[in-house]
């Protein structure tokens, strides 16, 4: 369907709802186009590429909510989907907190969310930066024989929102992406490691070979990782480690587990809750964002909030009901796709750079761990414990000296950030959670015995 | 439900439809069981039937190939999500669509449209064969419809009773966990109820429809006490009847659940370091899921990544160790009635008495490797392609009585529940985490500790296993498994398992 009718369908169908018994209404239609070529040993192995079309329609009526989505635009099931919702609707229990925004987002200067260098890019493009970081990947180093794949795609994608106040509004943007894991073989030992860059524009993105490069300097340096005996010291997390922990944190900063005490950081409003090297920050008006919108999923305005300031805790994050249940300003979190309701989501959220060199916070570890890697699942933000697998290199004297797997690094979150030492300078956006460098006082490591 | 009530609510939905319901939505309400298998998959039918499906498989190969198929979905999805004891929010999702793939050799293409017709999939088809270099020509396509086999068959599946009777189950679990202790100071409830549609066609002459359910329903209640907090988590559901709820009561789930969160106020911390460690049977499969059942699947194999490759008929495991991988365990999350690929599923002993003995294979990495499809061909939905994915994946029984596993274990670790886990399938480092645990000593399950990640690599892990159960249970009402970006339900399972050794990562020294 073209987008224009899709757009036109969605108002009709609102206006329905209106009239069918909704006293708000909200539309949400996303439409855009990804593409993607993976390839390995110099061969495409996937190219992938498809349009997507789907709209959510959100009720309420005497302050009950009823949500429906669907990829189903033919008119007559958009009616009868309306009908059934609303009577699900009122098996719903009314909240004084279901409203739908009644007032349009100040129009943000431009954030430059779309690159039309990135729409105007085909398929052979794609392929032909794959194949360069692959072949760069190759070239380094005689113990990468193969990868698991290169990957390179585009997104281009579209937001339409209305409701019963607010009249359309839209955003248009771009994300493109390049990833490479090569494997590194020795002897009998093989070990992959992984590098990708996201960004919006073209321009931003890291350049094919240093992609290919990063990957296999990763993949090289897990040849020969052993665990260390379980012991307490302090330990370092690279920018990438540090920045997939703050992705755990961020449940947390949730004002909804806030309110519903599944939160460690329940009651701290104001208090230190880590050191007075971290700041916190959700940002959705910055420029070229991976995680940068006009409007959130409510069409509520975006904002820059410091959710921890020089180690006290400001603000929570907020969609607009749980703004309105803790009469503040809503935050502009309230993050959806539209086959999901909003929900309280992270923007860009980051920990702000500080002003430690990063080599400096390994230099001054006598005896430690550097985590390069986390994976599974570690943060525990109702309990405010942590446990999580992590790979790195062990550090003596302030130099990386071997290989580190099979280890695990655990602590209590609040003794953890109160305990982080050092912030590094080297925050980069990659993803749409962001971390620099930071160096925890000290950690269990457990490991051998 | 009882037979009477369904049928009385049939008769309401049949007057529904005699109001002239379109039949994009039909699938919601058959009007009887039978009527529910007589029309699977029709609305699908009315634009791919075998005719037109031959005619989009045939563009999809014009440019040459070896293979393609066109895959159509429609789901129909209720939630209700119960928070702070109020009904939060109800949702309807009706997502549908359809995908074509073709594949040459390793090369794959990919396209689909949100879209059902015979244009939008020939357009779907063109793009899909770009990824094929040859001309070589194709013989005619002809496929033809195949009976599947279902595993089991449900009278009158859960997801379709009646909303009132699932708003009832949310709050009677909400009444429960509160009703446990005073410490309890939230319960969030979330319901989601599917029935998923699914029609493929294959250039290799498969026509099938399908229709699955799918219940899930989790409940975490939260504890806090002394500025302590904790957590608590019951899981319902699986593919199961009506009736479900009679059977086993929401309310004890709930309790449980709260009493796990109350529990873990007092919890102490975790222990660090290798030690003896025991797994409580059911989903304590998550452990098999990660440690061996991830480098079983054949893309890494076929690729060479996976750290079993080239380990077929070598030891693996422990010499007490089969692993299963059944795609047709009764009520099981994994299971169907054939993969995404028209695949009938099927039950594959991967490892017996410790000897690797198959992989579990899609179409595409099975003809790489000269093996047959072992029906584990699974997508997320028609937005994605298949690939190689366990369906229910367990350790299977052992001859130890459960209770002796812990003898002799003078300072250990049991593990009564587990989180999620995840693995590196080329180094074969794996971790999952503990919800609950417990000190073991002397012999005896003691002290209950707070959670902890445990780690491990696959192959030395699974030559400690060093006593199984003959308690085998498989979990039926929890496990999504995420892969390439792709979620799909599977179900896991083991006995009660006993490991000589594994680091266990608390913060306590």
């Amino acid at each position: 369907m073209p987008r224009q009718s899709a757009v036109d369908l969605a108002e009709r169908i609102r206006i329905q709802a209106e009239r069918s018994g909704a006293q708000e209404a909200e539309t949400y239609l996303e439409s855009g186009t990804t593409t993607e070529a993976r390839l390995r040993q110099g061969q495409v192995e996937l190219f992938q590429q498809s349009s997507i079309l789907g709209l959510g329609l959100r009720v309420f009526r005497d302050r009950r909510m009823g949500f429906l989505y669907t990829t189903d635009l033919r008119e007559t099931v958009l009616n009868e989907l309306v009908n059934r919702t609303l009577a699900l609707t009122n098996m719903a229990t009314p909240r004084d907190e279901n409203k739908i925004t009644e007032t349009l987002a100040v129009t943000q200067s431009d954030l430059e969310l779309r690159d039309e260098a990135v729409v105007r890019l085909r398929p052979e493009d794609l392929i032909r930066f794959a194949r360069t970081a692959e072949e760069s990947a190759f070239a380094q180093d005689k113990r990468i024989q193969t990868t698991k794949d290169v990957r390179c795609g585009t997104a281009v994608a579209e937001v339409y929102f209305s409701n019963t106040y607010i009249a359309r509004q839209t955003y248009r943007g771009t994300t493109v992406w390049l990833s490479a894991t090569p494997v590194a073989t020795q002897g009998s030992q093989r070990r992959e490691g992984s590098f990708i860059d996201r960004k919006r524009f073209l321009a931003d993105l890291a350049r094919p070979e240093q992609i290919g490069q990063r990957a296999v300097e990763r993949a090289l340096a897990k040849l020969g990782g052993t665990p260390v005996p379980s012991v307490r010291v302090p330990v370092v997390f690279s920018a990438e480690a540090a920045g997939v922990f703050l992705q755990g944190l961020f449940a947390a900063f949730s004002a909804l587990n806030v309110l519903e005490q599944r939160s460690f950081l329940t009651g701290k409003l104001g208090q230190s809750i880590a050191s007075p090297a971290v700041t916190i920050v959700d940002d959705g008006t910055m420029r070229r964002g991976l995680g940068s919108r006009y409007f959130d999923g409510e069409g509520g305005e975006t904002n820059r909030t410091v959710a921890v300031d020089r180690g006290v805790l400001r603000q929570y994050l907020h969609s607009a009901a749980t703004a309105r249940r803790m009469n503040v300003p809503p935050t502009g979190n309230g993050l959806r796709s539209y086959d999901t309701l909003p929900a309280i989501g992270p923007t860009n959220f980051y920990i702000d750079y500080g002003s430690t060199g990063t080599d400096r916070l390994r230099r001054e570890v006598d005896r430690g761990l550097y985590v390069t890697g986390l994976a599974g699942f570690g943060v525990d933000t109702v309990s405010g414990e942590y446990s999580q697998q992590v790979e790195g290199q062990w550090i003596e004297k302030g130099e990386l000296t071997k290989p580190v797997e099979g280890v695990t690094v655990a602590g209590r979150l609040d003794e953890m950030l109160l305990g982080i030492d050092g912030v590094g300078t080297d925050l980069e956006f990659r993803s749409n959670v962001a971390s620099p460098t930071i160096r925890f006082k000290e950690l269990t490591v457990a490991g051998g015995a | 439900m009882s037979r009477r009530d369904f049928l009385r609510r049939g008769a309401y939905l049949t007057s529904a439809i005699a109001a002239g319901l379109p039949e994009a939505v039909s699938l919601l309400h058959p009007k009887t069981a039978d009527a529910a298998i007589m029309g699977i998959g029709q609305e699908l039918r009315d634009v791919l039937n075998e005719e037109t499906v031959n005619r989009i498989l045939q563009e999809a190969l014009a440019r040459g190939g070896d293979f393609a198929d066109v895959f159509a979905e429609q789901r129909f999805r209720t939630a209700i999500v119960l928070d702070a004891g109020k009904i939060d929010s109800v949702t309807y999702g009706y997502p549908r669509g359809a995908g074509v793939r073709v594949a040459r050799r390793n090369q794959t293409g990919y396209a689909f449209s949100d879209e059902i017709s015979y244009s939008s999939l020939l357009d779907a088809a063109r793009v899909a064969s770009t990824v094929v270099e040859t001309q070589s020509r194709t013989n005619p396509i002809d496929v033809t419809r195949r009976n599947l086999q279902p595993p089991f068959t449900l009278q009158n599946p859960e997801p379709l009773m009646l909303e009132t009777a699932k708003f009832d189950v949310l709050r009677r679990m909400d009444a429960a966990a509160r009703g446990v202790d005073p410490r309890i100071v939230s319960v969030r409830i979330e319901y989601v109820d599917e029935v998923r549609d699914v029609l493929i066609g294959t250039s290799d002459g498969v026509y099938v429809l399908d229709r699955q359910y799918l219940l899930s329903v989790s409940c975490v209640p939260a504890a806090q006490a002394g500025g302590k907090r904790g957590s608590g988590l019951a899981t319902m559901g699986g593919r199961v009847e009506a009736d479900y709820f009679v059977r086993r009561s929401p309310e004890d789930a709930a309790r449980q659940a709260a009493l796990q969160a109350v529990r873990l106020l007092d919890a102490g911390p975790a222990p660090a370091g290798p030690m003896p460690v025991v797994v409580a049977p059911g989903w304590g499969g998550v452990l098999i899921h990660e440690s061996l059942g991830h480098a079983l699947e054949g893309d890494g194999v076929r690729r060479g990544t996976s750290l079993l490759t080239g380990l077929g008929g070598t030891r693996v495991a422990s010499p007490l160790v089969r692993v299963v991988d059944d795609g047709r365990w009764p009520n099981g999350r994994g299971s169907s009635a054939a993969d995404d690929e028209g695949t009938p599923a099927q039950r594959t002993v991967a490892v017996e008495a410790g000897v690797l003995q198959s992989y579990l294979l899609d179409k595409q990495n099975a003809a790489l490797l000269g093996l047959r499809s072992t029906g584990n061909g699974r997508r997320m939905s028609y937005r994605n392609w298949p690939i190689p994915r366990m369906t229910n994946t367990y350790i299977d029984s052992g001859s130890s009585d459960p209770a002796s596993l812990l003898n002799g274990i003078a300072k250990g670790f049991y593990a009564a529940e587990l989180g999620g886990g995840s693995v590196d399938t080329t180094s074969g480092n794996f971790n999952f985490a503990v919800r609950e645990g417990y000190w073991i000593e002397n012999g005896r399950r003691t002290r209950p500790v707070r959670g902890a990640v445990l780690v491990g690599n696959s192959l030395e892990t699974m030559k400690r296993i060093e006593g199984i159960g003959s308690d085998l249970v498989i979990e039926l009402s929890r496990g999504t498994c995420g892969k390439d970006g792709q979620m799909v339900p599977v179900g896991v399972g083991q006995p009660t398992v006993r490991f000589s050794s594994i680091t266990v990562g608390g913060p306590s020294i």
